[in-house]
């Protein structure tokens, strides 16, 4: 089953949001800050990875940045989730080194395509 | 006639006859008959002499007897016991003269008498008024000896009884002030010097008492060279004043706060929304999957109402976000083939709803602008979703153009519908926040009203605009006119979009001001932005005698000059400046159609260009006769790759170079190796060594201490930390809200603040 991590401080969101993966075939772990994010992502190492922004103890951005310069979680497509929709934010998230970019409140529908998109680019490489 | 036959006067004048009658006998009868031989010639001298003899005793007793009564009268009229008279008793001329004078005398006397206890009357009322007078009145001689002064001018002055005399004068009076510390540190003979040579006009000033009374005091010159001094108690007044200023300045910060706050609350606000619309969604997915198709209608409205509440919020924060001066753009290359397909798919649905046809009218070709991707499509949103919402049955057409007409390079985005339409009044309304064209219209179609209010704040942000033409009944058509290219920036805030002729634009919080003078308002429009993105505070002028008033009274760092303008040209006003001593330091940019360079640096002026004006070179420019000018690199200090980047960028635009060091550790490693640089960028957390640590190094470094440092950083500092930092850096910006403009503003400050004490950390 494919395993995603969704880190996200705010417990309505992550249980919708992995309500709604769950419902849709998905095994979800949550993390809900950026070091148990990254914690997570060692011991689980999931398929893709749902991060949140605004997180505390580390934010989003930064353990963005740190997974990506891990050589054991670099691979992990990660999508950012901010509250922003500016393209500064999306820049920032893109520097970061994920891999897409979204915005709260999700678009459920747009967010299950970039999922898909990003999972058949990690199978196909 | 019998008193005049009786009388001694009559007497003495029928002796004085006779003796006159001789003398004539004597003088010319006798010559006449010793021409006809009558008398002999030995007899001609004895004759004479008897006759000078007689004229001597005639004269001595006419003395006798008219000129001494005389005198007596003279000696007692000028005596003041003129109402008794010697000769009063006379019956005579002269008695009769005597008693007259005596009378007029009296007379007089007596009118002397009322007047001088008229006076004394008017003059104790005087006193009285003098003394109860609120204010403190003192007059001096010319030579500045204290002449009068009243009791309220003893008490203002405090001072020993001994200086209330004649014998002291003003310098004493200043002397004794000065030493008993009223006039702080200034040199006392500087200061006698000053307040003399003012004494020579009218003159006023305020001045606090060291018991905290403030008075005012003018002083005026007089007539006989002397001055007059006037003390005026305004405490009371000047305390009124004060709670005035801090009450309006309250009441700014209380509405600054209101903005803040809801700019702030964005994240509140959306957060639990964010949970209705996400669980109804969710629900409504259940429902469907698992067949409660029951449930579906009302879960439905749960959502829409939901998502309508949503955007009604973002309208409220984005508007007071622009109010707060804490909106931002972001321009970046933008599709505008790209932007008007994802706009259309989402007014399509909304469009049909009311039965109308949507038309989308754009060239394949349309190609690529620099702008604000989001700013850009929520002002097509508003535009669109306000076209289909009043229009029923009809069309709502989006017509797209790329316009070029010389310098002149825009798109115009315009929407048309078949609707209602609006009158000339209610389009008036049509852009004022929370205004909307009639309050019934928000019952019948919805909305907060704010979205063409923020559609034209946007636009404006953007270098462009949003006009409306409509006829009721017929219809309405939206033009969004954005300007094809601007230079890539980082953000701008803007404050005052919509006022019309602004007079103050740019980043009003910086330190360094630009006059703008020109007479077309395209002018103020493009040149204000583009100074106010370099992080100027910009002041505009529309005429000559416009822009010497504004120079006098703001004393802005520089001027640009437009030459060819009405009434007053700008060789006139650059004449103007350079004669005026204290406007003559200001570097004066000429910008002008004209190529007339040679007059321009004859009349003074620092700088010269033509129109269009070269934004880079203007920048170039100014920045080379304000602000100092730099050598040495930046050392910036942060973690982020993306910050370090986005800061070089920042920073190449005001042409300095900069060196780049990922953690507090590698800084100290940078400055180890290399001359100091002119300022450090530090972020505070950072790995390995964080901001905090690298400055205790650097300030107790002594080859480092004396280099700036301003700290750029995401965090949100307590009050200690800013204490902690306030010794050692010269600025805190905050990264996020912090812009390139902020940056260069802070970078700029240094610079200059260095440069005014002459401190040697420019190298």
């Amino acid at each position: 089953m494919t395993k995603i991590l969704l880190v996200e401080d705010n417990e309505m969101n992550r249980d919708m949001l992995s309500r709604r993966l769950i419902r849709k075939g998905y095994e979800v772990v949550l993390g809900l800050d950026g070091q148990q994010g990254i914690d997570l992502a060692e011991r689980e190492d999931p398929d893709l990875i749902l991060m949140d922004m605004d997180l505390p103890v580390l934010d989003g951005w930064e353990a963005s940045r740190r997974l990506k310069a891990a050589d054991a979680t670099r691979a992990i497509p990660v999508i950012a989730l901010t509250a922003h929709a500016m393209a500064e934010h999306r820049d920032r998230a893109l520097a970061a080194g994920c891999d897409d970019y979204d915005t709260k409140p999700v678009d459920f529908a747009r967010l299950l395509g970039k999922i898909e998109s990003l999972l058949a680019r990690a199978v196909g490489e | 006639m019998q008193w005049f036959l009786q009388s001694r006067l009559c007497q003495q004048i029928a002796v004085t006859l006779l003796v006159i009658l001789l003398i004539i006998e004597a003088v010319v009868l006798l010559p006449f008959a010793f021409i006809h031989g009558r008398l002999d010639e030995h007899l001609l001298l004895p004759a004479l002499l008897i006759a000078v003899l007689v004229s001597a005793i005639a004269t001595l007793i006419a003395a006798r007897t008219i000129v001494k009564p005389l005198r007596t009268i003279r000696g007692q009229a000028a005596r003041a016991d003129c109402g008794v008279s010697i000769l009063g008793d006379r019956h005579d001329e002269i008695g009769d003269l005597a008693r007259a004078v005596s009378e007029g005398r009296a007379q007089c006397e007596r009118e002397y008498t009322g007047r001088i206890a008229e006076l004394s009357r008017s003059e104790a009322q005087l006193r009285v008024t003098f003394e109860n007078m609120r204010q403190g009145v003192a007059m001096y001689d010319a030579d500045y000896k204290l002449v009068t002064w009243n009791q309220r001018f003893r008490e203002y002055l405090d001072m020993p009884d001994e200086f209330f005399s004649r014998e002291q004068s003003f310098v004493d009076y200043l002397r004794y002030n000065a030493e008993r510390g009223d006039f702080g540190d200034q040199d006392v003979e500087t200061l006698i010097d000053e307040r003399l040579e003012k004494l020579k006009r009218v003159h006023s000033f305020e001045r606090t008492r060291p018991n905290g009374t403030v008075l005012e005091i003018s002083r005026a010159p007089t007539l006989d060279g002397g001055f007059i001094a006037i003390y005026t108690d305004i405490t009371e007044r000047k305390k009124a004043e004060i709670e005035l200023t801090n009450a309006k300045q309250a009441a700014e910060a209380a509405s600054r706060a209101k903005s803040d706050f809801l700019a702030n609350m964005s994240h509140e606000l959306r957060t639990p929304l964010n949970a209705i619309i996400g669980y109804s969604e969710m629900l409504h997915e259940e429902a469907a999957d698992e067949g409660h198709d029951t449930y579906l209608p009302d879960l439905k409205k749960i959502e829409n109402a939901g998502k309508h509440l949503l955007a009604l919020i973002n309208d409220i924060l984005d508007l007071s976000k622009i109010e707060a001066g804490r909106m931002t753009v972001f321009i970046e290359p933008v599709s505008v083939g790209t932007v008007v397909a994802e706009v259309s798919s989402i007014i399509e649905p909304l469009a049909t709803v009311n039965g109308n046809t949507f038309i989308v009218d754009c060239p394949a070709d349309i190609g690529v602008i620099d702008s604000d991707i989001t700013k850009l499509k929520q002002s097509l949103l508003n535009l669109l979703s306000n076209a289909s919402k009043f229009t029923k049955n009809g069309t709502v057409t989006l017509s797209v153009a790329h316009i070029v007409e010389g310098a002149h390079d825009v798109l115009t985005f315009r929407v048309t519908d078949t609707g209602i339409g609006m009158s000339s009044e209610q389009m008036s309304k049509l852009f004022q926040a929370f205004v909307q064209a009639d309050s019934s219209t928000t019952r019948q179609f919805g909305g907060t009203g704010l979205g063409l209010a923020i559609t034209r704040h946007f636009a404006r942000m953007l270098g462009g605009d949003v006009t409306v033409a409509s006829e009721p009944g017929k219809g309405s058509t939206f033009t969004l006119t954005l300007p094809a290219h601007r230079a890539k920036q980082a953000a701008v805030p803007v404050q005052e979009p919509s006022a019309p002729k602004r007079m103050v634009s740019g980043d009003v919080e910086a330190k360094l001001t630009v006059l703008v003078v020109d007479d077309d308002e395209a002018v103020h429009e493009t040149v204000g932005t583009m100074l106010g993105r370099e992080g100027y505070r910009v002041l505009h002028a529309r005429s000559g005698p416009e822009a010497i008033a504004t120079a006098r009274e703001m004393h802005p760092d520089a001027i640009t000059l437009d030459v060819m303008m009405p009434q007053m040209d700008g060789w006139a006003v650059l004449a103007a400046l350079k004669a005026d001593p204290k406007l003559c330091e200001i570097p004066v940019v000429i910008v002008t159609i004209l190529n007339d360079r040679a007059i321009a640096f004859s009349l003074g002026a620092s700088g010269f260009l033509t129109k269009p004006i070269d934004w880079g070179r203007l920048n170039v420019t100014l920045r080379q006769h304000i602000g100092g000018t730099v050598s040495g690199p930046i050392l910036v200090i942060d973690d982020d790759p993306e910050m370090r980047r986005m800061t070089r960028q920042a920073l190449a635009r005001m042409g300095l170079q900069t060196e780049e060091a990922e953690n507090g550790a590698a800084g100290l490693d940078w400055l180890a190796s290399n001359a100091p640089p002119a300022v450090i960028l530090l972020d505070l957390m950072m790995p390995v060594m964080d901001g905090f640590e690298f400055l205790d190094r650097v300030r107790t470094h002594a080859d480092w201490s004396k280099i700036p440092v301003v700290v750029v950083t995401a965090m949100d500092l307590s009050d200690t930390e800013l204490d902690q930092l306030q010794g050692l850096t010269r600025r805190v910006i905050t990264k996020g809200t912090a812009t390139g403009v902020d940056l260069r503003a802070a970078i700029r400050d240094v610079f200059r603040s260095d440069a005014r004490r002459g401190e040697a950390v420019l190298r």
